[in-house]
């Protein structure tokens, strides 16, 4: 399997977010990077997988943990790079950080630092597909969490209510910051999302980006045709702190052993050769995005008050 | 122990004493004295509820609440779920019957989340059912500021909340102020207050009066944090702390003296203190962690205007955010926020009145970087 050209692609795209990733890592100490990052370092497959089958015109509402949606969907690496250093050329002209990443250009349409609030947007895009006769799918994505907040059950309901082509993709990390899921939580998430009468899907095997790639492939696939809702929930598991650049299984609010369990399967620790022959590639496409980034110049005066109204 | 004897022997007539108690304590940083209001809220009054997300855990909202919730249990030191509306109704309804529920939202922005909770609700049950209710609670609001917290993660919204009666709005500049005020609230007060601490203070080492002078104060005042003749500084927070620096700096190079009023309670400040102080100078900077528009320099204007406008000698000067979300790129954030320069710069034209005035301006240098490498106390 592993040398099928699916498998090939989506390890090349989930290895180069890893790498992109890594290299913000280590660029990190030396404060260009002036920005909260939330990496996704575990959960590319998530990403790759549910991206894959989308096109240029399906939409991505996403959260501040979007570096690996962002390039997923097509998003341009050095505009990301030079994002996350406060620069002019940035996605969003130095304005948004690692936390607000967007490229309508390609349908990935802006992620929010405040847990759940894109969700609603997703289902109003949606909305707006459905009575404009687009044949887009609209991909709302948050975490475990965020199906703790009011405004994801007002979403699911609606998107139900008015049988609306979204697909609720729950990217399920088993935390919220440092609370375990069970801390925080006294239902099922896929059977509670079954009960608002939307089909209901789950892969556990959220390292494994063929089969989340498959499995999402015909759930879109379902949504472009029948412009109904689809809730999918995707386990998966950060490897590094919530926030910041390091580890933190010294913390002691999660064991070492699940993320050692995590990796046994994880395709990009497994198939070490295979990284190897995608590796130089990759590390020369960040080098220029990062020089790009690193030379562009920093916003002007002008920026400040630009965009506001 | 904390404010004085007579309020603890009110209490349970017990001095409380935890770990960090502060018998010959004189410096304490911001973080420590919420620490320490925390446990002794927590100690002293069993009623004492902390809710919030991420407060048992070992960051503990930024160390002001770690190990609490393993000395006094994980039922009085709350984890609670990505619930901001519905946590604030709980805190409602739990203060309604009994409890004295503490809750933190790890930035200010969150609170959004629970606005109907907290104006719909909190702030009109007293008054709209004739009296016949308290809501004793204390909601704290972290304000961010740098390393791009951007548009959501560092907005100051004190006067979003000190617009609706009902709310007591506080804002906390040093570590006596938090010593002074939460005991003081947490023991006397019956009402929703709604308390702004800024992330950069954090860090910062404060001079605290000793344990045995520690007067009562009134948790709800202004203050007046350091006498001048030539123009009234107002302040909230941490502009406070850029007031200070400017009046020093002044004061250094020149023969202004500034005076300078940390606002504290900006839902209802002493306006007798702001008007004494204005008619005396006849100037008046009024510096603000928010937008300056429909915020405390707007309100601190609208006062002045009202009582006896005929008082001054020139025009006032506001500082605050510009007129924008928040940008990320640390250049623009720079620009964002009002520096030392800007506010010495500014003094000094309005007290000789003239642009060029010829006073030396301080280095200009981000505030951030000013107050993250701030090692002496205050
Ligand atoms: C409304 C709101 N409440 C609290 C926070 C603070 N916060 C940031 S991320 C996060 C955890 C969210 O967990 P989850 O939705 O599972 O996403 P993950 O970070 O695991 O990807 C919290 C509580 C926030 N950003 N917004
Ligand atoms: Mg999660």
């Amino acid at each position: 399997m592993e040398n099928s050209q699916k498998f090939c692609e989506l390890f090349f795209q989930a290895l180069r977010i890893r790498l992109v990733e890594e290299r913000i890592i280590e660029l990190y100490p030396s404060d260009g990077i002036q920005s909260p990052v939330h990496l996704s370092i575990g959960q590319e497959a998530v990403a790759v997988g549910a991206c894959r089958n989308l096109k240029k015109t399906d939409l991505v509402f996403c959260t501040y943990r979007s570096h690996a949606f962002y390039l997923a969907k097509g998003g341009n690496l050095p505009e990301m790079f030079a994002e996350l250093y406060g620069k002019v050329a940035g996605c969003a002209r130095g304005k948004a950080g690692s936390m607000h990443l967007a490229a309508p250009e390609v349908g990935l349409m802006g992620a929010s630092a405040v847990v759940a609030s894109t969700i609603p947007h997703a289902v109003g895009a949606a909305l707006a597909a459905k009575r404009l006769g687009h044949d887009q799918v609209v991909v709302g994505v948050f975490g475990d969490g965020a199906t703790e907040e009011g405004v994801y059950h007002e979403s699911l309901n609606f998107a139900v209510l008015h049988r609306l082509p979204v697909v609720f993709l729950c990217e399920n990390n088993g935390l919220a910051v440092h609370s375990s899921q069970k801390s925080r939580q006294g239902y099922n998430i896929l059977e509670h999302a079954r009960s608002y009468g939307l089909p209901v899907y789950q892969i556990a095997e959220g390292y494994d980006f063929v089969k989340v790639a498959d499995t999402m492939s015909g759930i879109t696939q379902h949504v472009r045709l029948t412009r109904e809702p689809v809730f999918v929930e995707i386990r998966t598991y950060r490897y590094k702190e919530h926030v910041g650049p390091g580890e933190d299984f010294m913390c002691g609010y999660r064991k070492t052993e699940e993320w050692l369990a995590w990796k046994q399967q994880d395709p990009l620790e497994q198939y070490v050769n295979l990284a190897e022959t995608f590796r130089p590639a990759i590390l020369k496409e960040i080098d220029k995005a990062v020089h790009f980034a690193m030379s562009s110049p920093f916003p002007s005066v002008e920026e400040l008050l630009r965009d506001v109204v | 122990m904390l404010c004085n004897a007579s309020v603890t022997s009110r209490v349970n007539g017990q001095v409380a004493s935890g770990p960090r108690g502060r018998a010959g304590t004189e410096i304490m940083s911001y973080r420590d004295a919420l620490h320490w209001t925390m446990q002794d809220a927590l100690q002293r009054h069993d009623s004492v509820l902390i809710l919030g997300q991420g407060v048992d855990d070992h960051k503990g909202i930024f160390g002001s609440t770690t190990g609490l919730s393993q000395a006094f249990g994980a039922d009085r030191v709350m984890d609670t779920p990505l619930a901001e509306e519905g946590m604030t109704g709980v805190a409602i309804g739990a203060a309604l019957n009994g409890l004295y529920p503490i809750q933190t939202h790890i930035r200010a922005d969150f609170s959004l989340l629970a606005m109907n909770q907290i104006i719909n609700l909190a702030a009109k049950y007293k008054y709209m059912f004739g009296g016949r209710f308290d809501v004793p609670m204390l909601i704290r609001m972290i304000v961010g500021r740098s390393w791009g917290q951007g548009a959501q993660h560092s907005q100051s919204l004190q006067s979003l909340f000190a617009h609706i009666p009902g709310l007591q709005i506080v804002m906390p500049s040093s570590s006596q102020s938090i010593l002074d005020t939460y005991p003081a609230v947490i023991d006397h007060y019956r009402g929703p207050v709604i308390s702004f601490e800024h992330r950069l203070m954090y860090d910062l080492q404060f001079y605290v009066a000793p344990q045995s002078t520690q007067q009562e104060t009134e948790p709800f005042g202004s203050r007046l944090v350091r006498p001048g003749e030539e123009v009234t500084i107002v302040a909230t927070s941490i502009m406070v702390l850029e007031a200070m620096r400017a009046a020093e700096h002044l004061a250094l190079v020149s023969d202004i003296q500034c005076e300078v009023i940390d606002l504290h309670c900006v839902s209802s400040p002493d306006w007798d203190l702001v008007m004494h102080s204005v008619e005396k100078t006849g100037r008046l900077v009024v510096a603000d962690t928010s937008w300056r528009e429909y915020g405390v320099c707007a309100e601190v204007c609208r006062v002045v205007a009202e009582r006896n406008p005929g008082c001054l000698k020139a025009p006032v000067v506001t500082l605050g955010m510009q007129p924008a979300p928040c940008p990320t790129a640390k250049c623009l954030e720079d620009l964002f926020y009002p520096d030392l320069r800007q506010l010495v710069d500014a003094l000094a034209v309005l007290v000789t009145g003239k642009e060029i005035h010829g006073l030396p301006l301080p280095d200009t240098q981000s505030m951030a970087d000013v107050y993250k490498r701030f090692k002496g106390p205050f």
